[in-house]
This record gives C-alpha cells, sequence and structure tokens, in this order.
C-alpha cells in the first residue's frame, strides 16, 4: 500500500501558528497539488444515478492544493481549489452545496479506497459541506453505506474568495476517530462541484492512497 | 436497489367525478403533517385543475420513471417550479387606516410569484361552449416498482412489509436528491433545514390505529376509496380488477402505482350548429388515453352503462359503490373514528 504513494509532510508549527483557511502559516507548511481523477462510474450502486450520469461529465476538477500541519496537538489539513461557480450552501431543491472530505482507512492501516472499505476494513471520512456549522464524520463499509458518527471532535473553516475555497480540517491527535500516529498515515481526498449537481459517489477523487506524514513530537515517543 | 414485494398493498382509488377540487384532503394533510421547518412548501397531497400544468409545474415533463425496464433520468423541479410557501404583509392590509391595500403574496425575491400549486386553477381546455376542466387529486402512490426507492444509493428509503407504503429512513438519508428526479410524478420533496427528502406517508400512524389516512377521511365529496388490493371484496380491487373502471396515472410511467382512478365522464360536445355531438364528449377522450391510458374508454363506457342502469330504474352494485351511501364502505378496514383514540400530546 505504500510503494507509490504520494507523500504529504505534515509541518510541525508552532500552537499559536495562524492556520485559518488563508492563515499566514501555511506559507512554511508548503502546499502540494494532488491530481484527481473522476470516481468510476460503474462503482455506483444505484442503476439510475449509472444511466442518469452515463452522458454526464462530472469528477472534473484537474487537482487540489493540500498541506498538513501539527499544531496545539491537533492535526490540520488545508484543501484548496478552483471554484469559479461556488454553490455556498442548499438554497433550493436543484442546488447542491460544494463540499470535500479527507478518507483513511478507519485502523489507519488497511482499506479499499476504491469502494470506501468493505465489511471488515471500513473507511472514515471527515466530511465537509458549504452552508453546514460543523463537519461530518462518517464510517463506510463500502459505496452508499456510510454512516454519521453522531459525536466527535472534528471541526473545519472554509472560505471561498478569489474564485476558490479553502477548507481546514482541524482533529485533536489523540481525539477517537482513525487514530493519527506518527510516520505515513494512508489518506485520501474527494471533492464535489455543486455547480455540476456532483453528490454521493459522484465527484473528483484520488484513486488511490496518499500518504500524510505526520511528524515526531518533540518529547513524545 | 429493487423494491421487494410487500405482504399486502394498500391501494386508493379517486373518483374524479365526485372530486369537488375543494383541497379539504390538501389542508387536512397540510395540518397533520407539514407544518415543520422546512416543510412549508410541501403539500403531499396536491389537487390540480386539469387541463393544466400541474404541481410542480408541468408536472409529467420532468422524467424519471421507466422506459423499457430502464431508468429514464429525470430532474427535480425547483422550489418556485413548485410553489413557494409565499409572504403576506398582513400588516400594511389591516393597519392600512382606510387606504386600500390588498394582500398579495410575494415569493423568496419578494416578487409577486409566479407560479404555485394548482395554479392554474379552473383555466381548464377546450372552447366555450366545450369548455371543460375536472380535478385531479395526487398522494404518492407507493409504486410497486418504486422509482424513487430503487435511485437512492444508500437504500434511504424503503417499502413497509405490512401495506407497501415506501418511506424514507431520514437517519439514513443525506439528501441527495435521486429520489426525486426518478419519481415521474414528482412527489417527493425535499427539506432544506433538515437536508433530507420528505414523502406522503400514507398516514400510516393513523392505519395502524384503524383510521383512514386524513386525506381520505376529510374528503366532502366521498371520492376516494382505501383498501388492501388483496382484499376481492375491497373496493379497490372490485373497481380496478373487476369492474376495470379505475386506472392507474400515466401507467407508461412503468412504477406500476397503486393509486387508480375513476376517469371523468362529461357532456357530449356541441358542434358547429350548436346541438349536442353524442359521438364527442366535452372532456376529449384522448386527452383522458393520455393520463389513464388505452383502457379508458372502456372504462367510461362501463361507468355509462352503469348509470342508464340505475336511471332505468335498475340497479348496480358498481353505482353503489362509486356512491357509498355508508361513509364507512369507502374506508375498507380503517373506519375506526380518531375522536375516540387517546392522542399523544401536541407537539
Amino acid at each position: 500500500m505504500t510503494a507509490t504513494m504520494l507523500r504529504i509532510p505534515a509541518h510541525l508549527a508552532a500552537a499559536a501558528a495562524d492556520l485559518a483557511p488563508r492563515g499566514t502559516a501555511w506559507t512554511q507548511a508548503g502546499e502540494h497539488a494532488v491530481p484527481l481523477a473522476p470516481t468510476p462510474l460503474e462503482a455506483q450502486p444505484s442503476a439510475y444515478v449509472r444511466t442518469a450520469w452515463a452522458a454526464r461529465s462530472y469528477g472534473t476538477l484537474p487537482s487540489v492544493a493540500v498541506a498538513a500541519a501539527v499544531a496545539g496537538g491537533a492535526l490540520h489539513v488545508r484543501l484548496r481549489w478552483a471554484a469559479p461557480s461556488p454553490r455556498t450552501g442548499i438554497t433550493d431543491n436543484n442546488v447542491y452545496a460544494d463540499a470535500c472530505a479527507l478518507l483513511f482507512p478507519a485502523d489507519g492501516r488497511e482499506a479499499v479506497l476504491a469502494t470506501m472499505g468493505d465489511d471488515r476494513s471500513p473507511v472514515e471520512a471527515w466530511h465537509w459541506r458549504a452552508g453546514t456549522s460543523l463537519p461530518f464524520v462518517l464510517t463506510a463499509r463500502g459505496a452508499g453505506t456510510s454512516e454519521r458518527r453522531p459525536h466527535h471532535d472534528l471541526t473545519a473553516d472554509a472560505a471561498w474568495d478569489h474564485g476558490e475555497w479553502a477548507v481546514v480540517f482541524r482533529r485533536s491527535l489523540t481525539a477517537a476517530g482513525v487514530p493519527l500516529r506518527t510516520g505515513d498515515l494512508p489518506f485520501g481526498i474527494a471533492i464535489w462541484q455543486g455547480a455540476n449537481e456532483e453528490r454521493a459517489g459522484l465527484a473528483s477523487h484520488t484513486p488511490a492512497w496518499l500518504a500524510l506524514e505526520v511528524p515526531r513530537l518533540e518529547g513524545k515517543a | 436497489m429493487t423494491a421487494t414485494a410487500p405482504g399486502r398493498q394498500l391501494a386508493m382509488v379517486f373518483d374524479l367525478n365526485k372530486c369537488l377540487g375543494c383541497q379539504s384532503c390538501t389542508v387536512a394533510c397540510k395540518t397533520l403533517w407539514t407544518d415543520a421547518p422546512g416543510m412549508e412548501a410541501m403539500w403531499w397531497n396536491i389537487v390540480n385543475t386539469m387541463p393544466g400544468r400541474g404541481t410542480p409545474r408541468d408536472a409529467f415533463s420532468h422524467g424519471g420513471g421507466y422506459s423499457d425496464g430502464e431508468p429514464v433520468p429525470g430532474r427535480f423541479p425547483s422550489l418556485a417550479e413548485y410553489g413557494e410557501a409565499w409572504s403576506f404583509d398582513h400588516a400594511a392590509t389591516f393597519e392600512a387606516q382606510g387606504e386600500r391595500i390588498p394582500l398579495h403574496p410575494t415569493g423568496r425575491d419578494g416578487a409577486p410569484p409566479e407560479w404555485g400549486p394548482n395554479w392554474d386553477e379552473d383555466l381548464g381546455g377546450g372552447t366555450y361552449p366545450n369548455s371543460y376542466y375536472f380535478y385531479l387529486q395526487q398522494v404518492c402512490a407507493n409504486c410497486s416498482r418504486p422509482a424513487c426507492l430503487e435511485a437512492c444509493p444508500r437504500d434511504s428509503l424503503y417499502r413497509r412489509e405490512e401495506d407497501g407504503i415506501i418511506l424514507v429512513d431520514e437517519e439514513r438519508c443525506h439528501g441527495y436528491r435521486f429520489c426525486a428526479e426518478a419519481c415521474p410524478y414528482k412527489r417527493i420533496y425535499f427539506n432544506p433545514v433538515r437536508a433530507v427528502a420528505q414523502k406522503c406517508i400514507g398516514c400510516y400512524p393513523r392505519l395502524e390505529a384503524g383510521v383512514a389516512p386524513a386525506c381520505v377521511r376529510q374528503c366532502p365529496g366521498r371520492a376516494r376509496h382505501i383498501d388492501y388490493m388483496e382484499n376481492r371484496q375491497g373496493h379497490p380491487y372490485q373497481l380496478v380488477h373487476e369492474w376495470k373502471v379505475a386506472l392507474p396515472l400515466r401507467a407508461d410511467f412503468g412504477t406500476e402505482p397503486n393509486v387508480f382512478y375513476i376517469p371523468p365522464l362529461s357532456p357530449p360536445a356541441f358542434n358547429e350548429r350548436g346541438e349536442f355531438d353524442e359521438a364527442n364528449p366535452r372532456v376529449p377522450t384522448e386527452y383522458l388515453r393520455e393520463l389513464f391510458g388505452p383502457g379508458v374508454d372502456a372504462a367510461l363506457a362501463t361507468i355509462q352503462q352503469e348509470r342508464e342502469t340505475v336511471a332505468s330504474g335498475g340497479q348496480s352494485a358498481l353505482m353503489d359503490m362509486l356512491i357509498s351511501r355508508e361513509w364507512n364502505d369507502l374506508l375498507g378496514p380503517f373506519t375506526e373514528n380518531p375522536a375516540g383514540l387517546d392522542r399523544p400530546p401536541a407537539r
């Protein structure tokens, strides 16, 4: 699982570092362009979705800029992507909000990303949707099976300007959920472009796991 | 996911010859089920004047359903197309102090609305003296091949084993709205506050207490019949399968709905000399075929024949059933009076 993984090092920042979506500390963290591809249509569990989207393009966002930092005992991950026609919330029956997610093997080691996990090896998703104040934490055991966790410590902040979204996920290294251990943490990314009515399994995503390098904290094993 | 057949199937028959267009059914449903935040613009039951564009606007033109067994892509009309929950400046009207300020509705954008539920009320069709209209009631038809249920990638909709009613599991629903796209009748709504799909629930808590759905029980025209289709003595079975006078709406959508309609009879049209044209009814049969399929000719002929039997002093079991002099005869096994039941505290 690690042989060809694109590595994103998480920068060890000061606790007071400005890691807001447009914060100054992201410059030091360094940013990496990660290529994206459409999720496979044949993997969609609904025949209606497969039929309705057979002739429609989706998942066309070419890349997302990723940066990560560890500060104040928490992991911060920023996703930044072009959104010239943002959908900042669900304002009508047929309006779909922009969204993004970070995906992890729930146990931190093994899971199949393409199918959103399976019964034995679930995937955990940190999901932000424009217009909502709190992100969702979901556990998926296959496509269409995700369930929201009622209690979690994940937070997210987002900003849209100059035609792009910047979304920062933030979670304590020791909180319940996917273990954020020192070393390589497999993760994936999905982006939904609301202007193109993308939702559910229709998204731009990383077809394979990336590696998030979580740094060793001073004085910690 | 495909829907498994339930143990028994609730069915309803709406008699278009008896509907008054009074919207009592609509209001009964609205006050009972859709008064929570995010449900302001929901009309799980709606009555539209036909020929008309329906609710939502151009109701049957948004796709969905099946063609040759394959899903047909659909779209989910906007709130404006369904009809928003309008605002009214009551204070301006009632505190006008002598000035005449009519009560005008405004939409979300503050402008006068350009569409709403049953917007083309009583416009009807045809040209004088052959003008005509009738009322078409709609609820979720709890289809035997429910496109909504099959479209959901999360299996958030399910079909009750005990009566075939299709419900949304709002805990599972993530608000993707493929169900609303796939329903060809556009009977799925979206709650923007909770970001979930919501729909007619068939008044299942009432059914479980032996009470007919609110829309059925509140109908002053006694236009609605209800029973399980498996009850061969029940009105739906008799009207659909024995007399063959109750027909599904737009069966060509392929979803096998479980709401059926007695098509409207009408007087003869006038010819150009102002005489009755006995060969052509005022409501064009071709239009009724579009709505109710090719069986409408035989259904209308049967109803007409049975009417004439009664008019000439004979007996007709069909007419007795359609008239239902005993109100409870319409209600199948759901004759319990809700006033006599223990009620949960008001919300």
